[in-house]
């Protein structure tokens, strides 16, 4: 079992620090895509844990569906000007720091 | 080890090296279009030969009806998606990369 | 031969990992979300080669993958980058 024990390994490691990075990160769109990154991993698990089931709905709702919301969410604040939206517009500059709406 | 064992082998194989390909693009290339070009092609290609390696070593005709559907649905949605994105990227003003000098 | 699929598995999660990279250095909003979408990729791929080893029941998560890439890429394009209506304006007048 040498290769899905490293499957194993790689999953274990870097699940808390993208789960760190979703929390911790400056940039609001970041973490949003870092969210769904982690779905897509987290449904990873449940496969290894053998519950396929959990996997489905997992890849389905917590990446897919709440990825998409969350994606919608982040456009209508920037679009009230919630964020920073004109840093947005394809510089290299800004791309990251002081996105946070004060809510 | 039977033929189609080894046949199965060598297409997995090569999928996983195209997959690395795109990888090292997306890492490597300049801009959002030449990574799109990256991305898109690589991948399609090679989940074209991990499916193609897997659907050799099955028996019945579902499972090989079931992993070809799903690669005709990533190329579907990641053309879609690549077209979708490069519009989004011109019209919002994204710059194209030029060779320096 | 299970074994080898396994190995071919961790490979293109080490892919994914590696590729995590591109999410967090941007520079555009662009640039991360088309790295979700390769994640979603190799995702359908790593899926298909743990199938043999773990039950067809994989071969579905993998459909749902396939769509959900999808899915999250028209959201970003459509509502959450660019939020005015950018088709109508006419010409893409950038250079």
């Amino acid at each position: 079992m040498t290769g899905v024990g490293m499957f194993d390994v790689l999953l274990a490691v870097v699940l808390p620090v993208l789960a760190w990075w979703v929390v911790a990160g400056p940039d609001l769109f970041r973490s949003v895509v870092l969210f769904i990154v982690f779905g897509l991993l987290l449904a990873l698990v449940w496969v290894r844990l053998r519950a396929p089931d959990v996997a489905l709905a997992e890849a389905a709702i917590g990446a897919g569906l709440t990825g998409a919301l969350l994606l919608d969410t982040l456009g209508r604040l920037r679009a009230e000007g919630w964020g920073t939206g004109d840093d947005q517009r394809g510089s290299d500059a800004g791309a990251s720091g002081g996105e946070h709406p004060s809510v | 080890m039977t033929v189609t064992e080894w046949c199965s082998l060598a297409l997995t194989t090569a999928g996983a090296f195209f997959f690395f390909a795109g990888t090292v693009g997306v890492l490597r290339f300049p801009d959002v279009y030449t990574r799109l070009h990256a991305l898109t092609k690589a991948d399609g290609l090679g989940l074209g030969l991990i499916v193609l390696g897997l659907i050799v070593r099955t028996q019945g005709w579902t499972e090989v009806c079931q992993l070809a559907l799903i690669w005709i649905l990533v190329m579907v949605s990641s053309a879609t998606a690549c077209h979708l994105v490069a519009r989004a990227a011109l019209g919002t003003g994204v710059r194209l990369w030029r060779r320096p000098g | 031969m299970h074994e080898w699929y396994g190995g071919l598995a961790s490979f293109l999660l080490l892919n994914v990992v590696v590729g995590l990279l591109r999410v967090l250095r941007g520079p555009t909003p662009a640039d991360r979300m088309l790295a979700a979408q390769l994640f979603g990729t190799t995702g359908v791929a790593t899926l298909l080669l743990l199938a043999p080893t773990f039950g067809p029941a994989l071969n579905d998560i993998a459909l749902v993958f396939a769509l959900l890439a999808a899915v999250t890429v028209i959201a970003f394009v459509r509502r959450s980058w660019f939020p005015v209506n950018w088709e109508g304006k006419g010409s893409h007048d950038g250079d």
